[in-house]
């Protein structure tokens, strides 16, 4: 499976570093991160960790294979 | 209940205060009216994203003096495991001044709570004279959906004794909406939460900054009312020498604001408190002396002090020397850490778990040795400290057994190779377990200490039971005792529950291989090694929450007591003793998940010789129920025969001979095989093929009385007289000792049934009366039953005698008078009363007991009393069980 998340604001480098299975496009005032999810554990594990590094999930979505 | 004086460990105490509120704080006066309306009622949520200032809200109503009663508080961790979180909620309602009655009991098992604890819990709550009104903060998803639905459970039956704050980042798994729907519920979500301009305005002044409307307008549409941001925003301002020149660029940035903010905020500190933050973050909570022990420096103190009173990123634990990390700073920095120090990480938590170990505090050291990945310095601990069995039991057994689930599986060494062998075990992986024992064997030398040496015998033991091993358990037990010899006194006092796990594992070896008396003897000394019943015992580190590890070897003690009586014919004291080890159980709150099941099964085993079929089938299924341990070969053969009794008394040969072919001969004692071949015999008698009983008799090797008795029983089923009499010879006669009571009132049985067919009334009578004295201490019904209506015919023509043994029919009359029932299903012992009827035909609409109170017009306690009547009658202790049974008996 693949998702891809739309983060509100410029995800810095630091945070980004912790989440090296997902690859990132900055645009305007958000930032995408994208890249295969092993399984629902996987998504709702990242889900946690972006919450708990106080990143807003404006969106996500399943990406067609 | 068992609640220790605090000994006060501050990380624990930390948990069940509520943090200390910051200095510079915002009077948000209508949300703390709305938190206090929500603690009228029985459930308030507070939720919000991280730093969205939920704890900051609730922590400042529970510091409000105006309040009658503070709030109990309780700081929920994402590893408490269900069975530890009732624990902490014991303990922060114990701190809070509830006294809770002490059937209540305390949960001892990390996995879980039995639903009749929660009952207890909520019944205890409800008969407490004001309610107590609990916060748990951080009750986070990552509490298993079981400790929601749990909580939903007890805050519905405690009548209004319970009333829960709840703060969490993600809604619970509560049914929220039925408690909207009731009106029973205040909650204070994200938009609640968030600043307005006014409140922004008032923290900025609080912060002694003077900002223009214009200036707060920007960092409210830059932070969206964020409360960490705004106070991250405030602090940075601080620290700034043009703050409004800071906003006008902080409103222009457009990276994450947490990322923006905590980065501008690191690195205005000195390099040295940078370094400092960037090291102790792997540890959510630091005391000074631990961060000087991970930076390699002496400024620790000073410097945690001074971030504290900026309330930049960590705040002081109360009245300790302790500090936490705000959560959301804790991941940030870390992931600075990662960034700007790869590969520091596991290095620093190495570090850390040496100053834990130092400073006595073993589990976490152990959690921070497995995140080093350092696996000897991590299983050292536990097996220098006599801890394997906290792997296998306790309320922190889930929560170790996953650190070590990264332990590659060959990792070297005699203390990883002990604790592999103690997760198998725990695991139920037996073969597992032995290859990990022998992995340990050749790693172990003479210069590894005795502590090393005893986790091996201990494991040796335990695994040695499992196998039904009497020799090697003998071997290991024997070790084990000379080391525990060789170990310091004080640190075997701190662990009382190993002497008697360690004798309740050999007696219950004993008791497997069949030598009765030797087993029961060591039964008693592990009983004995658990303290007097119900005893405090004091000295264990953490107050409350650390239960001193002897209510298992006690259930498991008494459980094996109690089939020793049983298989000595003592019907009696095994039912005392089943009955004792239930009480132990259903105290420390044991799931039957992690129950043997022996104390059900003995209950089953009294019940079916006293011809009590349906008190006997039940305590069979709770039995089954009990899955926890993979049961030694012969408890499972022991399990196979009275289950195969009761089958062949409910008439069902079938299900009787499926349950003894079921079983496995290999590693079972001649007594065991005997005790099979004897059920079976039994089997075919009762169908009429007495040769094949008799033929089953003359395979086992071992001979004994019961053999004796029942090829007598055989023989005379085929007519052959003379050599079944010729067959109870050798079996002593009444009043000789040395054999157990039902196998002598069976053989005096079977003497008297041959005189009846030989024509010898007057013997026939004698004998009678000589079995049926026997029998009747242990009231030992069945096998007249099974011995025919000529038992029956002999008693009706002598009314004395009739009268003297009315105990043989209990409660005949009642019976019939019993609700009706179908056909072929057991009769109820004791019949329901007409107003226990009604109460169970409510449960049966799923009504709960304030509801059923509330049709029946009586109180909720009085609907209580009838339940825990009907549970006792029908034999259940579950009220779903009560009514399937009801409904099975044709009473509903």
């Amino acid at each position: 499976m693949r998702y891809e998340f739309r983060i509100s604001g410029v995800v810095p480098d630091t945070l980004a570093a912790g989440f090296p299975e997902l690859d990132r496009i900055p645009v305007p005032e958000q930032t995408l991160l994208f890249g295969s999810v092993a399984d629902e554990a996987h998504l709702y594990g990242l889900l946690t960790r972006f919450q708990s590094l106080g990143l807003r999930v404006l969106e996500m979505r399943r990406l067609p294979a | 209940m068992d609640h220790r004086a605090p000994t006060g460990d501050p990380l624990l105490t930390a948990r069940f205060t509520p943090p200390a509120v910051p200095e510079l704080l915002v009077h948000r006066s209508e949300l703390l009216g709305r938190l206090a309306a929500g603690a009228g009622g029985p459930l308030t949520l507070i939720n919000g994203p991280a730093g969205s200032g939920k704890t900051v809200l609730t922590a400042h109503w529970a510091a409000d003096r105006r309040a009658q009663r503070p709030p109990m508080w309780l700081t929920v961790e994402p590893d408490d495991a269900p069975g530890a979180f009732w624990a902490y909620v014991l303990e922060a309602l114990h701190r809070g001044g509830v006294t809770l009655p002490s059937e209540v009991g305390r949960p001892t098992r990390a996995e879980g709570v039995t639903r009749s604890f929660l009952v207890r819990l909520a019944d205890g709550l409800a008969g407490s004279p004001q309610p107590a009104v609990l916060v748990l903060d951080q009750f986070d998803t990552a509490q298993p959906p079981a400790t929601a639905e749990a909580l939903d459970f007890v805050l519905r039956h405690a009548a209004g004794g319970l009333r829960i704050v709840l703060t969490s980042r993600s809604d619970p798994l509560l049914p929220l909406h039925r408690y909207r729907a009731a009106g029973e519920i205040v909650e204070i979500r994200h938009a609640d939460l968030r600043f307005t301009h006014e409140d922004a305005e008032a923290l900025l002044g609080e912060h002694r900054l003077d900002i223009s409307q214009a200036g707060i307008r920007r960092l409210m549409e830059r932070t969206e009312g964020w409360a960490a941001g705004v106070r991250l925003c405030a602090l940075a301002m601080q620290r700034s020498a043009d703050p409004e020149t800071f906003l006008r660029q902080f409103a222009a940035d457009r990276t994450t604001i947490a990322g923006y903010l905590l980065t501008e905020v690191l690195d205005a500190q000195p390099p040295p408190t940078q370094d400092l933050l960037l090291r102790v973050c792997v540890t959510d909570r630091v005391h000074p002396d631990l961060a000087d022990a991970l930076t390699g420096r002496e400024d620790g103190a000073r410097t945690l002090a001074g971030l504290a009173r900026d309330n930049a990123f960590l705040e002081q634990i109360d009245a300790s020397a302790w500090y936490r990390l705000h959560p959301l700073f804790a991941e940030v920095l870390r992931a600075h850490l990662r960034q700007r120090c790869p590969g520091l990480e596991p290095r620093l938590h190495g570090r850390a778990a040496r100053w834990l170990a130092r400073t006595g505090r073993l589990t976490e050291a152990v959690l921070q040795g497995a995140a080093a990945g350092d696996w000897p310095f991590a299983a050292a601990q536990l097996v220098d400290n006599l801890a394997l069995g906290r792997l296998l039991t306790g309320l922190e057994a889930d929560q170790l057994g996953r650190a070590f689930a990264g332990m590659p599986p060959g990792t070297a060494g005699a203390a990883p190779a002990l604790v592999a062998g103690a997760c198998r075990l725990a695991a139920q992986d037996l073969s597992g377990c032995e290859a990990a024992l022998r992995r340990a064997d050749a790693a172990l030398t003479d210069s590894c200490g005795p502590a090393a040496h005893l986790g091996r015998a201990f494991l040796g033991v335990l695994a040695g039971r499992a196998a039904g091993d009497l020799t090697a358990t003998e071997r290991a037990a024997g070790d084990a005792d000379r080391l525990l010899g060789e170990l310091p006194p004080p640190l075997l006092a701190e662990r009382p529950e190993l002497r008697a796990l360690l004798a309740a594992h050999l007696g219950a070896a004993e008791l497997g291989a069949g030598h009765l008396d030797r087993a029961e003897t060591t039964l008693t000394v592990a009983v004995a090694a658990c303290g007097p019943p119900g005893a405090e015992h004091p000295g264990t580190q953490d107050a409350g929450t650390q239960h001193d590890g002897t209510e298992y070897p006690l259930c498991d003690a008494l459980g094996s007591l109690a089939l020793v009586a049983l298989l000595q014919g003592r019907l009696r004291r095994a039912t005392d003793h089943a009955r004792a080890s239930l009480a132990v159980a259903e105290r420390s709150a044991l799931p039957p998940g992690r129950r043997a099941g022996v104390d059900h099964l003995v209950l089953a085993g009294v019940a079916v010789e006293q011809d009590d079929l349906a008190a006997a089938r039940c305590h069979l299924d709770l039995a089954a129920a009990a899955t926890g341990l993979r049961p030694d070969p012969a408890t499972t053969a022991r399990a196979a025969v009275i289950g195969a009794r009761t089958a062949l008394a409910e008439g069902d040969g079938d299900a009787a001979l499926a349950a003894l072919r079921a079983v496995a001969p290999e590693r079972l004692s001649d007594r065991a095989v005997a005790e099979l071949a004897v059920a079976e015999s039994a089997v075919h008698l009762a169908r009429g093929d007495a040769e094949a009983a008799l033929r089953l008799l003359d395979a086992p090797a071992a001979d004994g009385p019961e053999l004796a008795v029942a090829r007598a029983r055989a023989l005379l089923a085929l007519g052959r007289g003379p050599a079944a009499a010729q067959a109870l010879a050798g079996v002593p006669e009444a009043g000789e000792d040395g054999v157990a009571a039902p196998v002598r009132a069976h053989a005096s049985l079977l003497r008297a049934q041959l005189a009846e067919a030989d024509g010898d009334l007057a013997q026939a009578r004698r004998r009678l009366a000589e079995a049926l004295a026997l029998a009747r201490p242990e009231e030992l019904r069945r096998m007249f039953v099974e011995s025919g209506p000529w038992v029956r015919r002999i008693l009706d023509r002598d009314p004395q005698s009739a009268r003297l043994n009315a105990w043989l029919t209990p409660a005949a009359p009642d019976r019939t008078a019993s609700a009706p029932r179908a056909d072929g299903q057991p009769p109820v012992v004791e019949p329901l009363t007409a107003r226990e009827v009604e109460v169970l035909c409510k449960a049966a609409e799923m009504l709960s007991t304030e509801e059923i109170a509330a049709e029946l017009f009586l109180s909720a306690n009085t609907v209580k009393t009838h339940l825990k009547s009907i549970y006792r009658k029908l034999c259940v202790t579950r009220r779903s069980d009560a009514v399937h049974r009801a409904q099975d008996l044709g009473m509903l």
